[in-house]
């Protein structure tokens, strides 16, 4: 095996928790069952790795078998590193027709095409989503598998979600995924996440959402035990209503995990009583970002408990309405009503 | 006996009796004892049978309105070198008492002995620092030319270094922790009120190891009576440099305002408001002029300027940023988070936070 190979296991094989090597191993199967006794997972890390090392040069693998392990694994772990979205836009009219392996030569086709050294490796999952891992090279140097692009599309959608891609890569990509999926164009979604699982169920919308109904209310999660019969809530409608109000916003617990949202902030000056700079032409600029370990979870809390003032405002019901979480907020034009519209850029 | 009773309740209600004038303008967040306006000096002297620190019954004022932050060229009153030392790292913040018979003529050999008390509590098994270290080196320095009153006592600060065991001669040793203890225009009237063998150097701040600043505390509480406690900031502290740092912008360039708070959701939501300098500036500018000849601020402009850009915030986003707290302010002059962390980016504004800081120490130490 070649310097590459052990270094892309060895960084593996560092990564995870030793319990979970085993199971990892045993999906791969490339090691007989013998060798997989004859490891012992309490030994400390590098020993781990020597004894594979010398298992695989026992069976003789090489490099592809490694990127297999290593896709493997990003699979069973996909909520690491940062992801982004993008999105396909102008479908073709058979973009619907596309089918799985349609889409995967003529995606190799494309980037081989261009790029004469390049490592491409498709994978589906069961979830039905292509994982797609991309070793670059270029015209002269060998592709480098330390520094690997994964992306994960579902067919017949339209985002695709990327990780690790550099700036100068991207160029080569993004009309490899058009032309394979029979779209016009891709563009940035202004969606990043830690956690694939958010970043998917988000925009695809595949969490517990509430509509807007004027006879079932939700069920609030509080427990009533403290409620004594003879007391009566003063304000039981606002909370209710309030709850509501959160949950169509955000959605029903549990969220997509999203971690952060960003605004920039691209509008005139509303402070209170200040007609100086009220009047001011140029615009009063900043950054928001807000940041939680679970932030859907945050800003329903922010609503439900009168922390924010209903209705919720379009700007925060935009990162579930659009599925995005970096918005850039202009004022519509001169004559500007209070409530800014959220632009794409 | 009786007259003692006398004066003792008649200092209590006079105590009570004032507490209640200046209710309005106490923070919330100060216990009840402090006071916003002075009603000058408390008439009971201080005794020798009451328990608290000499000097203390004076009334220690909270400002309403102080000067705008004045850029100077802090390299003309105090050696660069020392500057770079407290530039650019993160301090953490405590406030300490007065310190009995401190004298600094005596550095050296407070050096000598701090060393020596580290190397034997590390002998008795307290933790001090892994490694193979043969011994602590530390030295006492003092810095001349931060004080800026006649009653600010200089800056002294304090340095320990590790000589690792099989060190070569030309090995350079490594600093491991570094403190220092300053007082920047301290309240004058309680600083003369001091006995003249205490020395006030409020302000404590500390970078390196949690083990090393407890002996180094417990060394100083030893050897000069005296008792820390760790100093958070509040709100109004923050929005005062907030503001100060603000105003600064026309000489030097601040870079950004970045004001950060924390939502008690579940879980909880951190909030960060990046505003560009130039219109933080105009905002602060249109609350208070610059050509304005009062060269005071006043607290409520203050409070203007942060209700300016919580109410921006509003209504944008709906969101009651007063239902959190403020944590951290930061701009290119420096940053101060709530934990009593500070960080100093310019030396130039030095005094101003130094000033705010010593104001804080002050007012946190125990009646």
């Amino acid at each position: 095996m070649d310097t590459q190979a052990t270094s892309v296991l060895n960084r593996i094989i560092r990564r995870i928790p030793n319990k979970n090597i085993e199971n990892l191993l045993k999906k791969w199967s490339c090691l007989s069952a013998d060798q997989l006794r004859a490891l012992d997972y309490t030994r400390p890390k590098w020993m781990i790795v020597e004894h594979v090392i010398s298992f695989c040069e026992e069976n003789r693998l090489n490099l592809k078998h490694i990127t297999t392990l290593e896709m493997i694994y990003h699979i069973e772990n996909p909520d690491q590193g940062t992801w982004h979205a993008c999105q396909l836009a102008e479908a073709q009219d058979d973009a619907v027709c596309v089918e799985l392996t349609q889409f995967k030569e003529q995606f190799k086709a494309h980037l081989h095409g261009v790029i004469r050294h390049i490592s491409i490796k498709m994978k589906k999952h069961e979830d039905e989503a292509i994982w797609i891992r991309i070793a670059w090279g270029d015209n002269f140097s060998k592709p480098n598998h330390l520094k690997p692009t994964y992306v994960v599309h579902h067919l017949h959608t339209s985002y695709v979600f990327i990780s690790n891609l550099m700036a100068k890569h991207k160029i080569f990509l993004c009309p490899a995924l058009v032309i394979a999926t029979k779209h016009g164009s891709i563009k940035d979604g202004h969606l990043s996440t830690r956690s694939l699982t958010a970043m998917r169920d988000l925009p695809l919308r595949r969490y517990q959402q509430v509509f807007p109904n004027a006879h079932s209310r939700i069920p609030q999660e509080r427990n009533t035990l403290s409620s004594h019969p003879c007391i009566g809530k003063e304000h039981g409608d606002h909370e209710e209503m309030r709850h509501q109000m959160s949950c169509e916003a955000f959605g029903h617990s549990p969220s997509p995990k999203l971690e952060t949202a960003v605004y920039r902030l691209e509008t005139r000056y509303r402070g209170k009583g200040n007609q100086t700079l009220s009047d001011r032409k140029e615009f009063f600029r900043g950054v928001v970002r807000f940041s939680s370990s679970s932030l859907l979870d945050s800003l329903r809390h922010c609503v439900a408990s009168g922390m924010a003032e209903g209705p919720v405002t379009p700007l925060l019901s935009a990162i579930t309405q659009r599925g995005r979480n970096y918005f850039v907020i202009t004022d519509k034009g001169p004559g500007v009503s209070s409530q800014a519209s959220a632009q794409r850029p | 006996q009786i007259f003692f009773l006398l004066f003792f309740w008649l200092g209590v209600f006079l105590f009570i009796m004032e507490g209640r004038g200046s209710a309005v303008n106490t923070p919330a967040s100060r216990p009840l004892t402090r006071r916003s306006k002075s009603y000058g000096r408390s008439c009971v002297e201080a005794p020798s049978y009451f328990w608290q620190t000499p000097g203390h019954l004076t009334v220690l004022k909270v400002p309403t309105s102080r000067g705008a932050a004045k850029s100077q060229l802090i390299t003309n009153k105090v050696d660069p070198e020392h500057i770079a030392l407290l530039v650019k790292n993160e301090w953490k913040l405590s406030y300490v008492t007065p310190l009995h018979h401190f004298r600094h003529t005596q550095l050296k050999s407070y050096s000598r002995h701090l060393a020596a008390f580290i190397a034997a509590e590390k002998q008795q098994g307290v933790a001090v620092e892994v490694g193979l270290e043969a011994g602590f080196k530390v030295t006492f320095t003092a810095v001349l030319g931060l004080a800026e009153t006649d009653e600010d006592a200089e800056t002294v600060f304090i340095q320990i270094q590790s000589k690792p065991a099989f060190a070569a001669a030309a090995d350079a040793p490594k600093v491991v922790w570094r403190g220092w203890l300053t007082c920047v225009n301290g309240d004058p009237e309680y600083l003369r009120s001091l006995p003249s063998d205490f020395v006030s150097l409020p302000l404590f701040c500390t970078s390196g190891s949690e083990s090393l600043t407890t002996l180094v505390k417990t060394w100083l509480e030893r050897a000069f009576d005296c008792n820390f406690g760790s100093l958070a900031l509040n709100s109004t502290t923050l929005n005062w440099l907030a503001a100060l740092w603000t105003g600064c912008h026309p000489t030097c360039n601040i870079r950004h305002l970045k004001l950060a708070w924390s939502l008690p959701t579940q879980p909880p939501l951190d909030v960060s408001y990046t505003v560009n300098p130039q219109d933080a500036w105009e905002l602060w500018n249109s609350i208070h002029p610059e050509e304005s000849t009062d060269d005071k601020i006043d607290i409520k402009e203050v409070q203007s300027f942060i209700n300016g850009l919580e109410t921006h915030f509003f209504r944008h986003f709906k969101i009651y940023l007063s239902a959190g707290t403020l944590v951290k302010v930061s701009t290119a002059l420096g940053s101060a988070h709530l934990d009593g962390k500070i960080k100093i980016g310019n030396s130039d504004y030095i005094t101003t936070l130094l000033t705010l800081l010593t104001e804080s120490a002050l007012l946190k130490m125990p009646t």
